[in-house]
């Protein structure tokens, strides 16, 4: 291993007190980051599956990859992974992200990740300072909220800190740093299936429910401070690609169409600093700064003077108060939002529970004396106190608080609600439990991604924003053609198949789709995953900041990774491990009951016409975006769309599972071997 | 601060160490001149010495001015700073810090605390090794000599910056600074006086720049400058919540969540 990695794992058992280290070395095939997860998952209790979320054998993963601590842009990110419990029907493995600083600081820490198992008797934090790991004692911090949890952990950890100051970390090493630490709130101490983990005050890991994970373990924290290095291979050829890609950054001083392309949906998509905090965007703007995640070059979010809504983004400003304040003021709004990543309640979740709420209560279904009893002020929904009464009653698992905190849809199904309501789109948990999020008959490699997974796809620089939220200001840069021919240049290896990106009724359904969603996946699993990449950020296949429109996308991948590596990979040999990861997620599933008649969506996606969404569209011989309004996904269509998808993956068309000849292509005997036990080889 | 270490690697000369009162209380050029001549190497002997600061210490050809609003806290500037100096990443080697407390209110949740390259440079004044230094053949920068440094850490001591500028490797035992990118091995671009400097170019918000002329000594505010213009207003970035950005002037109320009418073309 030349660089990027550090060449050890940190293993963490909490029932036993244990502190061991796995060798990186034993993972690198797998990259990094998510799949180094996924391959340490399956091989400590791979065969121990199936078993639930809270089980002390499940796994709290949290890998970096060779880019974290680098200047990679936008790598500053890491992939939980374990069982998840707030996914449904099964508590899939699954995986939830989170920026800020933590794996730069475990890296420079000297780990290139960490593993959790067990579960301790009595609360406690992992305390990783160097080499040094111990597992603390929480008395004084279990029952905290988020934030105060992490201020109090900081000064545990450095005592003499002062911000503007070296500190120092251990003998003779200093730091003008905080500790990372990310932590569960009090919604994860109770197991709420909705909780978060969060890091800084509004970076979430928001997806799964790893805050109610960590809680099940006892463990309130993990904390990372380092004063070493991440080695690089190649840092001349590093130092060069990261100023070959200033060229594709937001240009702060004089930006290309400055005018054009900080306006409405542009600001969050087009690559500008600070766009992603929806609460501060009108007059009287609150002063503030845009604020980045480690190696950023972007800053999506914000610090305020008021320090409300810090580093929160999109839905953690907009859970509450409703969207640039809603019925309530700014001011209130952003307070009821940071109350929520206090309690530590995770925001894309949260959304649907609140919402569906509110719709029974509508519908005369929950109060006092209704069919699901209910003290909660309902009538006062829209007021200040509301979300913290909410809030409050779900983290302490008080009156009807106890069935919401176990996530929208096991609260329907309790009251028998569930299965009338989600098939007819009263509750739009479109994929596995999450919520519907952009349209899966209109931008499927959404929906079709995100259903031949564990849950939504959340990778808003696939088509989303420079495809339809490009087209969707009214004011698209580029032509239909143009935008499909230049992102479809860039999707190697499939590249010159302009029709992966046809979002035509005919072309859903395609050949040309099935090769777009597999590259979904495979860009995923690899980039995103084991890279730590933000999908808010890569990939780039097209961008508005440079005048041919090209954005960094292929060629900056590979030429960063082997720079920090020393490796020789080719985007398209990335690919390829990122399909390896794919097949090996999907095992794992498969172990816990996955089958291709599991992978459909609600009735309402087949049955009920869509409001449309703006995309581009190949129709009567030519280009156009349109928005494909009163489609529905025809069943009989999709099913055969599966079948060649599976096929192209290597999998049995008439099951899902992978196959004994995929697996071993890939060097995955040991599953092929594991699945085989179980009867579910393909 | 680090614990002051003896020195170990070379035989040191009786070494005067000056507190930071102690440095404070001293005033004049003479008397810094005479320390200088005294306890350092550089390239004035006292057969030569000047017998004024300017001529004693000339000024350095270079600076690094930053605008703290306009800094997102990516430390990409650190991160290239290590890279370019050592061939690794590193926050604590980088000879540029960036401080940031995210719970923090706007503007003071973030410092950023480069090498001011002093008029009169206390590192250079107090080295007892001479290994502190004024560079006359690169622009007058001051650095620190490897080779000469003993890891006695008074130059960190002395630094009157908090934090002090003089940055301790913990790997070699010796301090560092910002030499504004003359000795790069880990780069192919040129540094130092008319050459680049790592930060600045990598630094996405162009919140560092590289100035010819000599900040004022006196105040913060001569390093920390507004390096803003119209542009970064109209990202919603004011530092005063009555300015109005140009874009929003006349702007109509913001329409609540949900989906214009599209008007694409084809």
């Amino acid at each position: 291993m030349k660089g990027g990695y550090t060449g050890k794992i940190l293993r963490v058992d909490l029932s036993n007190k244990e502190i061991k280290t796995i060798p990186t070395e034993k993972y690198v095939e797998f990259g990094g980051g998510h799949g180094m997860g996924s391959a340490i998952f399956f091989d400590l209790v791979g065969d121990q599956l199936p078993f639930e979320a809270f089980d002390p054998r499940n796994l709290i993963i949290m890998m970096a990859s060779p880019f974290s601590g680098t200047n990679m842009p936008g790598s500053g990110r890491v992939d939980v992974q374990g069982l998840g419990p707030m996914l449904y029907p099964i508590e899939w493995f699954g995986h939830s992200n989170f920026g800020g600083r933590f794996t730069a600081q475990l890296k420079f820490a000297g780990w290139d990740g960490v593993v959790v198992e067990g579960a301790s008797d009595k609360p406690c934090w992992i305390n990783i300072v160097n080499d040094k790991v111990v597992i603390e004692d929480a008395n004084g911090i279990w029952g905290m909220d988020t934030w105060d949890t992490q201020e109090e952990i900081a000064r545990r950890v450095m005592p003499g800190l002062k911000l503007g100051e070296w500190a120092e970390v251990s003998d003779d090493d200093y730091t003008t740093q905080v500790p990372a630490v990310v932590c569960c709130g009090p919604a994860g101490e109770t197991k709420s299936r909705l909780g978060a983990l969060l890091h800084g005050p509004g970076s979430q890991a928001a997806l799964c429910g790893f805050g109610g994970v960590f809680g099940s373990k006892n463990l309130k924290a993990i904390s990372a401070i380092g004063t070493g290095s991440v080695p690089i291979a190649d840092p001349k050829a590093f130092m060069d690609t990261r100023l070959w890609y200033n060229q594709f950054q937001w240009n702060v001083d004089n930006p290309r169409e400055g005018n054009r392309f900080i306006t409405g949906m542009y600001k969050v998509s087009a690559g500008a600093p600070s766009g992603a905090n929806t609460t501060n965007s009108q007059i009287p703007l609150v002063p503030a700064r845009a604020a980045a995640c480690a190696s950023c070059p972007r800053g999506c979010r914000m610090r305020l003077a008021s320090a409300d809504s810090n580093e929160s983004v999109c839905g953690g400003t907009m859970t509450f108060g409703g969207f640039r304040g809603g019925g309530g003021n700014l001011k209130t709004t952003r307070n009821q939002n940071d109350l929520m990543q206090k309690y530590g309640f995770g925001h894309w979740q949260l959304i649907p529970t609140r919402g569906y709420l509110m719709t029974l209560y509508q519908r005369g279904l929950v109060g006092k004396g209704k069919m699901i009893e209910c003290d909660l002020p309902l009538d006062q929904a829209d007021s200040a106190a509301f979300p913290m009464a909410l809030m409050d009653a779900m983290a302490t698992r008080k009156g009807i608080g106890n069935d919401l905190t176990e996530g929208a849809a096991r609260f329907a199904a309790k009251y028998g609600l569930l299965e009338e309501d989600l098939h007819k789109g009263a509750l739009r948990l479109t994929y596995w439990g999450t919520s519907d999020h952009y349209d899966a008959r209109i931008e499927v490699e959404w929906g079709y991604g995100s259903l031949l997974g564990e849950r939504d796809l959340m990778l808003h620089m696939m088509a989303n924003y420079p495809l339809h939220w490009m087209a969707w200001t009214g004011d698209p840069y580029l032509t239909a053609e143009q935008a499909a021919k230049l992102y479809t240049d860039a999707m190697v290896p499939y590249n010159g198949d302009e029709f992966m990106a046809d979002y035509s009724e005919k072309g859903i359904y395609t050949d040309s789709k099935v090769k777009a969603v597999a590259w979904v996946k495979h860009y995923e699993k690899f980039w995103i995953g084991a890279g730590g990449f933000c999908g808010w950020r890569w990939p780039m296949c097209i961008t508005c900041t440079t005048p041919d429109g090209r954005g960094p996308t292929p060629e900056a991948e590979p030429r960063f990774w082997n720079a920090v590596t020393g490796q020789n990979l080719s985007f398209a040999d990335a690919m390829e491990i990122g399909h390896k990861i794919y097949t090996l997620d999907r095992s794992i599933w498969v172990l816990q009951g996955r089958h291709r008649n599991m992978e459909v969506f609600p009735d309402y996606i087949y049955d009920q016409p869509s409001r449309g969404s703006e995309m581009p569209m190949y129709i009567d011989g030519q280009w156009k975006y349109d928005n494909g309004a009163g489609r529905k996904l025809d069943r009989a269509k999709f099913e055969d769309w599966k079948t060649r998808f599976y096929k192209f993956e290597g999998y049995n068309p008439e099951n899902g599972y992978p196959t004994r000849e995929t697996l071993e292509g890939m060097n995955l005997k040991r599953v092929a071997d594991t699945l085989e036990s179980r009867g579910r080889l393909g | 601060m680090p614990k002051s270490k003896e020195p170990e690697k070379k035989e040191s000369s009786e070494k005067k160490k000056f507190s930071r009162r102690d440095f404070l209380t001293i005033s004049g050029a003479a008397v810094a001149a005479q320390a200088l001549v005294t306890t350092t190497g550089c390239s004035t002997t006292p057969e030569t010495a000047p017998d004024t600061a300017a001529e004693l210490y000339p000024e350095s050809k270079g600076y690094l001015v930053y605008d703290s609003k306009k800094c997102i806290g990516c430390t990409t500037c650190m991160l290239s700073c290590s890279m370019v100096h050592y061939g690794e990443q590193s926050l604590s080697l980088s000879r540029i810090q960036i401080m940031q407390d995210s719970f923090g209110k706007f503007p003071d949740d973030l410092q950023i605390a480069p090498c001011r390259q002093c008029v009169t440079p206390p590192c250079v004044i107090n080295c007892p090794e001479g290994a502190a230094y004024i560079d006359t053949e690169n622009g007058n920068v001051r650095r620190i000599d490897q080779e000469k440094c003993v890891g006695c850490q008074t130059c960190l001591e002395m630094c009157p910056q908090q934090p002090h500028r003089t940055i301790w490797n913990h790997v070699t035992g010796t301090a560092t600074k910002c030499d504004l990118c003359i000795d790069t091995p880990y780069w192919n671009e040129k540094g130092g006086i008319g050459g680049k400097q790592a930060c600045v170019e990598s630094c996405p918000m162009k919140a560092i720049k590289f100035v010819s002329f000599t900040p004022d000594q006196k105040e913060t505010e001569g390093y920390n400058v507004n390096l803003r213009n119209d542009h970064w207003l109209n990202l919603g970035l004011v530092d005063s919540a009555t300015v109005v950005p140009p874009m929003m002037k006349n702007q109509p109320p913001m329409p609540k969540f949900g989906p214009p009418k599209p008007k694409a073309k084809g």
